[in-house]
């Protein structure tokens, strides 16, 4: 045999064994959403559950335990209208950044790139103290606004880059015949963009779906609180709360934005590329 | 998705804009309508940008060189005393030095596994099926990876039952709660999180790389370790440090992973820097010492962004 073919076999070997590692805790997860209480603390934590015939109980009792159902509304709130009206908005800033001509055109970008420059934590005494203010502290229109906000420089680099490179006799021939910015706007630039649209909307949809840190400061109250600020609200009191039924919220959480990306793969893989090309 | 720092080129600006001016009133009437519009179609964006970040920002700088007491406002100027406060802080101390750890693990850890993986899985045959496998956990929201592994470390948890089971059960430890591993566990479920995702954005970058240079190489009997390291990596090296700066600066402001295991703050062994400033600002009240330390976090990310810029100019200027 080849040198080069044992060391791929090597190689194959080496990765198989990580990956293996990599799905203990997935493994882990999985059979213990399956353990009754009882189950789980009389067994060992990897042991295989005897049945499926505990998923059910542990579902309803974290479900309902976690107030998930209204958690999951509002983050379904969050993520759809956040990330829309972000991802809006920075094309609607991206087409005048690189399809109009005007002074200063950097500057105004660099205005709305500064968004991206500093860590969460610099926003969050500021919005506090501003939302407790204006009375925007515990509504869900606060919350909604902030992420709408921290996604929009992010999005509005990639599409400004991408609407650059869209042939310019498009939009010139559409502007001989006199139509304005924004029909060019809507009839040529955004249906040449739905590919980086569909993917920056979904990476900005899961990154509002898994925050925890603005809903934990911008947020106390059940009404108003994520999915995620929801489960970590249960996780962390300490009566009541059995590691099978913290795992299955866990999992329950999680299952949205793992179903969307099993769907949208394509679209992920692509918004993926685009962060680090841009 | 923060923390993107690499700035392209703007698009040319059309020749109208360079040429001597002149205008006709109509060509003028034109360039104003059009300057009126940008302002319009980028309305939304500065509107939300300026009023919930920039704003923010400018604030929680003031805020962070005043009076730091509860209920008294911030209308007191003390100077550099929120900073001096956090040098004598033992809190403060212990959050730095593990976020010191946390920096260096986030640049290494994740970076070299995922180079690593990018490279082994390249073209093997089972790649789609083994990227997924571990793509898989960045999927999970942090704060339920959090509670998982919780549960992964518990006395009589995961890690602990796999040492009773291959004999080495004295090694058994209270991971989460004991100070010289509670950063290190932690941290382990972090790499765990984010490999993935490096593994992911290095494959994109190895399969944008020239084949030609490659292929020269192999015709002329270079090795495969040859070929990595004097043509692939260099080749590579743009897309390492983009990746390594969103890497160090994910790891360091890593709020809700740490803040779900460690669970009982401000217990020092498992602090950083981030949960610091959530825990003085919104359990404690120190709201301007709060504000000062996120200056700080904000500093830090600063200094690693400009390294990274200026990085990037050496590689790219020895590429060329």
């Amino acid at each position: 045999m080849s040198v080069a073919g044992s060391s791929r076999r090597f190689a194959l070997a080496g990765a198989a064994t990580l990956a293996v590692l990599w799905l203990v805790p997935f493994y882990y997860a999985v059979s213990t959403i399956c353990k009754s209480t009882a189950q789980y603390l009389s067994g060992t934590p990897l042991s295989l559950p005897p049945s499926l015939s505990s998923l059910p109980g542990n579902i309803e009792a974290a479900w309902a335990q976690t107030q998930m159902g209204q958690g999951m509304l509002n983050s379904l709130g969050y993520g759809v209208l956040g990330a829309g009206g972000a991802v809006l908005a920075a094309a609607s800033a991206a087409y005048a950044l690189a399809r109009i001509v005007f002074p200063a055109r950097t500057t105004w970008f660099m205005v709305i790139f500064a968004g991206t420059v500093f860590p969460f934590q610099i926003y969050l005494i500021p919005l506090f103290q501003g939302y407790a203010r204006f009375g925007l502290l515990n509504t869900r229109l606060g919350l909604l606004m902030a992420y709408m906000a921290i996604c929009v420089p992010f999005p509005t680099l990639v599409l400004r880059n991408h609407m650059g490179q869209i042939p310019r006799d498009l939009d010139e021939a559409a502007r001989m015949d006199g139509c304005s910015h924004f029909r060019i706007f809507r009839s040529i630039i955004l249906p040449n963009s739905t590919g980086p649209l569909i993917a920056l909307f979904l990476l900005q949809f899961t990154w509002i779906w898994n925050d925890l840190i603005f809903s934990m400061v911008l947020t106390t109250e059940t009404a108003q609180r994520s999915v995620m600020n929801a489960l970590m609200v249960f996780q962390g009191n300490y009566a009541g709360t059995t590691p099978n039924l913290v795992i299955t919220a866990s999992v329950l959480a999680s299952l949205p934005t793992v179903a969307v990306f099993l769907l949208l793969r394509r679209y992920f893989m692509q918004g993926l590329s685009l962060s680090v090309h841009a | 998705m923060s923390g993107i720092p690499a700035l392209p080129a703007l698009p040319p600006r059309g020749a109208a804009a360079r040429r001597p001016v002149r205008l006709t009133a109509e060509e003028r009437a034109v360039r104003r309508r059009d300057y009126f519009s940008a302002i319009l179609f980028m309305a939304p964006a500065l509107l939300l940008v300026s009023i919930f970040l920039l704003a923010p920002v400018v604030y929680n700088i003031l805020i962070s060189f005043t009076g730091w007491s509860h209920f008294k406002g911030f209308n007191r100027f003390v100077g550099l005393a929120n900073y001096r406060h956090a040098i004598n802080n033992p809190d403060f101390s212990a959050a730095a030095s593990n976020t010191v750890v946390w920096v260096i693990a986030s640049l290494v850890l994740p970076v070299l596994i995922g180079l690593g993986l990018a490279v082994l899985l390249r073209g093997l045959k089972g790649e789609e099926f083994l990227k997924t496998i571990f793509f898989l956990p960045r999927l999970v929201a942090p704060t339920a990876i959090g509670a998982i592994w919780y549960y992964v470390y518990a006395d009589n948890g995961v890690v602990n039952t796999i040492l009773k089971q291959v004999g080495a059960g004295r090694f058994a430890e209270s991971w989460l709660y004991q100070a010289s591993t509670a950063t290190p566990a932690m941290i382990i479920a972090y790499v765990w999180q984010t490999t993935g995702l490096v593994m992911v954005l290095l494959l994109l970058g190895l399969a944008a790389l020239p084949r030609d240079p490659i292929e020269a190489a192999t015709v002329e009997g270079a090795s495969r370790w040859q070929i990595f390291r004097h043509i692939v990596l260099p080749m590579l090296m743009p897309t390492v440090l983009v990746v390594t700066t969103i890497s160090i600066i994910a790891g360091f402001t890593t709020f809700d992973l740490v803040w779900v295991m460690g669970r009982d703050y401000p217990n020092p062994s498992s602090l950083t820097l981030a949960i610091h400033q959530y825990w003085e600002s919104f359990r404690s009240g120190h709201w301007a010492y709060g504000a000062a330390i996120a200056v700080l976090l904000g500093g830090i990310a600063l200094i690693v962004t400009l390294l990274q810029v200026i990085l990037q100019q050496r590689v790219e200027s020895r590429i060329r």
